[in-house]
């Protein structure tokens, strides 16, 4: 998939705005949001939000984890971790992205939390690289990516998986071949041995 | 605006249109994702563009600088470009591996078990005789008589089962079989609820068609 896509499917998150206007509630096909009232704070989906910012009816909420300290912590952990920590959020940088590419005059700092987000993304990218390089190593063909994200998991096709299938096709290959020899293959996929690349 | 619950043709079962956009946007990240083409999601997308129709017919009763006309325009263009996305994702799939689907869906039809919709069979159908007209009289009618046999069956093109794909279960599964291909020890792995992995499409695929597990 595209990011694009993948920008589209996070863009259904909902998100808390504060309109300044009032109006009715309104009833979407992916459900109802409102009713509006000027200066309340309310739900909608992060396209919607968006939307309304770009016409400069709303202020958008930045989400709580979007904030230096939660996000200096959540880095910590990262770093530490030798596996991938759980985001704070399923699309973090799809909402990072739009909230404080259209609303980054509602958040105060919005450059330095821009700034953190990528480190934490760079951090986790070079682990999946590693991840990737170990599970190829070991002639895997089957992994675990708990709490990945889905714009990270995209980031790594069609490499990842195309990889996987090369190896795959090869070992067939080999095992066509040289069926009685298969010891030498055996050796690097031990049952079991399919690495989890967490 | 407010809409009734949709009552499907099938089946007496009532469901919200937000179920069935919902539906309809795993189905298509599914199909996007699936190396195979996936049992058609029809009854929604009729459902669905029943639904687009309505709130159309509204939209254009509302003052042009209406707000909610805007709103409304906005979502229904999402929706329909997941509806748009996800049909021609299946033509694409259809045109490719367009003998083997044929041939399976043939089997499928015997058993009341078919992936494709009755308009897309068609398609499928016509395609593959308008290929076949335009191989014989592009090329094999100039070629001498005895060059001119033509078999479909080397054409065939079937998509990679084995290929790797990303996945989440949406429910604890257990004892999937991952084939060992150096060793003979085949390894058995479960799946937990919310749980990601990447590993082969076939030993998964009933799953996915089952909804147990989405493709990522």
């Amino acid at each position: 998939m595209d990011p694009y896509e993948i920008e589209f499917i996070g863009e259904n998150r909902i998100v808390n705005i504060i309109p300044n206007f009032s109006h009715d509630k309104i009833f979407l096909i992916c459900g109802e949001f409102g009713p509006f009232r000027a200066g309340l704070p309310m739900n909608v989906p992060l396209w919607l939000g968006v939307m309304l910012k770009q016409k400069q009816k709303c202020r958008i909420v930045a989400p709580d984890w979007m904030d230096i300290e939660v996000l200096e912590n959540i880095k910590e952990e990262e770093k530490k971790s030798r596996f991938f920590t759980k985001m704070p959020n399923e699309h973090y940088m799809v909402e990072a992205k739009l909230i404080l590419g259209t609303a980054a005059e509602d958040k105060p700092r919005a450059s330095e939390i821009k700034t953190i987000i990528k480190d934490i993304w760079d951090i986790r990218m070079s682990k999946l690289r590693t991840s990737m390089d170990a599970l190829m190593k070991t002639g895997g063909s089957y992994g675990r990516l708990d709490h990945l994200t889905m714009m990270e998991i995209n980031s790594v096709k069609p490499l990842l998986p195309q990889a996987m299938d090369e190896l795959h096709r090869i070992k067939m290959n080999a095992r066509k071949t040289m069926p009685v020899q298969s010891s030498l293959n055996s050796a690097v996929s031990q049952p079991g041995s399919s690495q989890s690349i967490l | 605006m407010e809409y009734d619950n949709i009552e499907l043709s099938d089946d007496e079962e009532e469901i919200t249109a937000q179920t069935v956009l919902r539906t309809l946007q795993n189905a298509w990240q599914n199909e996007r994702l699936a190396p195979e083409i996936l049992p058609h999601q029809n009854e929604m997308v009729e459902c669905m563009l029943g639904q687009i129709q309505h709130m159309e017919r509204n939209i254009n009763k509302l003052p042009k600088t209406d707000l909610r006309a805007s709103i409304h325009k906005m979502e229904l263009n999402r929706i329909k470009f997941i509806i748009c996305n996800y049909l021609k994702t299946r033509l694409d799939k259809i045109e490719k591996y367009c003998i083997s689907i044929l041939n399976d869906e043939k089997q499928r039809l015997e058993s009341g078990t078919n992936y494709l919709t009755p308009s897309e069979y068609k398609y499928a159908q016509e395609y593959l005789i308008n290929m076949e007209s335009h191989l014989k009289e592009a090329a094999l009618d100039h070629v001498p008589g005895n060059m001119q046999s033509f078999d479909l069956n080397k054409l065939v093109i079937y998509p990679n089962l084995q290929a790797h794909v990303f996945l989440k279960a949406n429910e604890t599964v257990t004892g999937i079989i991952l084939e060992d291909l150096g060793g003979d020890q085949d390894e058995e792995i479960d799946l937990e609820e919310n749980s990601q992995h990447i590993l082969q499409y076939k030993p998964i695929a009933d799953l996915l068609k089952s909804g147990k597990v989405q493709l990522m």
